[in-house]
C-alpha cells in the first residue's frame, strides 16, 4: 500500500451526495430577484473620477500652496503624476480581477501597498525643494503636522468608502491586502491634495506626514474595511 | 449539464432553478473537499449550507464571465477557517483547579467511526483518510485540492490566498507527510489517529 495507490483510491471514489438545500436557502430561492453584478473597470472609473473631484473640490476649498509658483515645475508635475499614479494602482489591483476571476488580485495589490508606503515616504524624506514662500516645520514643530494628516485621511475616506461598497462580498481571501491597497490608494490621493496645498517642505514633514497618510490610511484601510465588506 | 460561469449568470438574473443546477454540479466536490478538511460528515455538511448560504448573499459580488467555481471554493475555505476558529474560541472549563487541562470544543470531535467513508477500496481508502486527518490543516488542504480534488497549484493557491510557491510547499509536505504515514503498519496509523482526536487536536 503506498500513498499514490490511497490517494488514487480516494480521487476515483465517487464525490459525496450533497444533503438538500437548507430551508433557509429554499426560503431565500423563492424570494429571489435579480441582482447588478460587479463591474470591475466601471467601479474603478466610478471610484476615481468621484475620487478625483472631492480631491479638486478639497483644494479649491484649501487653496494652492503658497510657494507654489517658485517651485520648479517640472518637480511638480512628476511629483504630482506619481501621486497620481500611486492613488490608481493599488485602487486598480484592489478592484479589478484578472480575466475569468472573482476576487480580486490580493498578492499584486499588496505589492503596490508595499511599494507606495515605502516609496513616499522615502522620497518626501529624500527630496523637498525649499523656496522662499516656503516654511520649514523641521523636527523641531514636526506635531504641528497633524493637520496635513489629518487632511490627507479625510482625503483618503471617499476612495476607500466606495472601494469598500464596491467590493462587499467579493473578498474571501486576501481581504486585508486588497483594503489595505484602498487606504494606500486613497493615502496617496490624499498627498496630492497636499502637495499641491502644504507650503511646509521640510523632509520630515513631507516624509513622514504626507507619506505617513498612505501607510496610516492603508493600515487603518486593512483593520476596518474586512469587517464591512465580510458577507456572513 | 451547462458551465458554471453560464449558471451563475442566470442566477444572478434571478432564476432560481439555475442556483439549483448551480448546486448540483458544485456542491458534491465541495462538500467532498469540506469532509476531507472537517473530517466529519456532518460539520462539512454545515460547511456546505453556510458556503451557499454567503455565495447568495454575495452574489452581487459575482464577475460576469468569470469562473465562480474557484469563487465558491475560496468561500468555503474561508468558512472552514472562520468556524474552526469560532469552535476552538469555544473553550469550556470543566475544573476550578488547574489540575485539569481545558478541554476545547472541536469542529472534529466525532469519534473516528462516524467519519465518513467512502466505499472504494475500504481498507486503503480509510488508511488514506486517516493519514490525510493527520496533516496540518494547511498541509492536508493542499493534498486535497491539488490530489484529489485535481485542481492545478495555482488555482488551490488562489482559493486557498496563498502564493503558488507556497502551495507547491504545502503540497509537497503534505504528500511527504502522508507517504510516511502511509508507510507505517496501519493499526499504528489509526492508533495515531485516534490519539490525536481524544486529545482534541486539529
Amino acid at each position: 500500500m503506498t500513498e499514490r495507490d490511497g490517494l488514487a483510491e480516494l480521487a476515483a471514489a465517487p464525490p459525496p451526495a450533497p444533503p438538500p438545500l437548507s430551508a433557509d436557502l429554499e426560503a431565500q430561492l423563492g424570494t429571489l430577484s435579480p441582482v447588478t453584478t460587479r463591474r470591475p473597470l466601471r467601479q474603478l472609473a466610478i471610484l476615481v473620477v468621484v475620487s478625483l473631484i472631492y480631491g479638486v473640490g478639497l483644494i479649491a476649498l484649501l487653496t494652492f500652496r503658497d510657494d507654489m509658483l517658485e517651485l520648479p515645475r517640472f518637480w511638480l508635475a512628476i511629483v504630482a503624476i506619481g501621486w497620481l499614479f500611486g492613488f490608481l494602482v493599488p485602487c486598480y489591483f484592489a478592484l479589478v480581477p484578472r480575466a475569468g476571476a472573482v476576487t480580486p488580485r490580493w498578492r499584486l495589490a499588496g505589492i503596490a501597498v508595499v511599494i507606495a508606503s515605502i516609496g513616499f515616504v522615502t522620497l518626501g524624506l529624500a527630496i523637498h525643494p525649499m523656496r522662499p514662500s516656503s516654511v520649514s516645520y523641521g523636527w523641531e514643530h514636526f506635531g504641528r503636522g497633524h493637520t496635513c494628516l489629518e487632511i490627507g485621511l479625510a482625503t483618503a475616506l471617499v476612495p476607500v468608502v466606495i472601494g469598500a461598497i464596491f467590493l462587499r462580498g467579493a473578498l474571501p481571501i486576501g481581504s486585508r491586502w486588497v483594503a489595505a491597497a484602498l487606504g494606500a490608494g486613497g493615502g496617496c490621493l490624499g498627498g496630492l491634495v497636499l502637495h499641491l496645498h502644504c507650503h511646509v517642505a521640510d523632509g520630515p514633514h513631507v516624509g513622514l506626514i504626507h507619506g505617513g497618510v498612505v501607510v496610516i490610511s492603508a493600515l487603518l484601510s486593512a483593520a476596518i474595511v474586512p469587517r464591512a465588506t465580510d458577507v456572513r | 449539464m451547462a458551465e458554471a460561469k453560464e449558471l451563475m449568470a442566470r442566477y444572478c438574473d434571478g432564476e432560481a432553478s439555475a442556483f439549483r443546477e448551480l448546486y448540483a454540479l458544485v456542491a458534491p466536490r465541495l462538500l467532498g473537499y469540506l469532509t476531507k478538511m472537517a473530517r466529519q460528515r456532518a460539520v462539512a455538511e454545515d460547511l456546505l449550507q453556510l458556503t451557499f448560504m454567503k455565495v447568495h448573499r454575495a452574489r452581487a459580488a459575482y464577475v460576469r464571465g468569470a469562473d465562480p467555481v474557484p469563487w465558491i471554493y475560496s468561500i468555503a475555505h474561508r468558512t472552514f477557517i472562520d468556524e474552526t476558529r469560532r469552535v476552538k474560541r469555544g473553550v469550556v472549563r470543566i475544573s476550578d483547579s488547574d489540575e485539569l487541562p481545558e478541554q476545547r470544543a472541536d469542529l472534529h470531535g466525532e469519534a473516528d467511526h462516524s467519519r465518513d467513508e467512502p466505499r472504494a477500496d475500504p481498507e486503503l481508502v480509510k488508511a488514506t483518510l486517516d493519514a490525510l486527518a493527520e496533516l496540518p490543516d494547511q498541509q492536508r488542504e493542499a493534498v486535497v485540492l491539488t490530489k484529489l480534488d485535481g485542481r492545478s497549484v495555482a488555482e488551490a493557491a488562489e482559493i486557498a490566498g496563498t502564493t503558488v510557491g507556497a502551495m507547491k510547499v504545502r503540497a509537497h509536505r503534505g504528500y511527504e507527510a502522508l507517504r510516511q504515514l502511509l508507510g507505517r503498519p496501519p493499526a499504528r496509523t489509526a492508533a495515531a489517529a485516534t490519539t490525536k482526536a481524544a486529545r482534541g487536536a486539529p
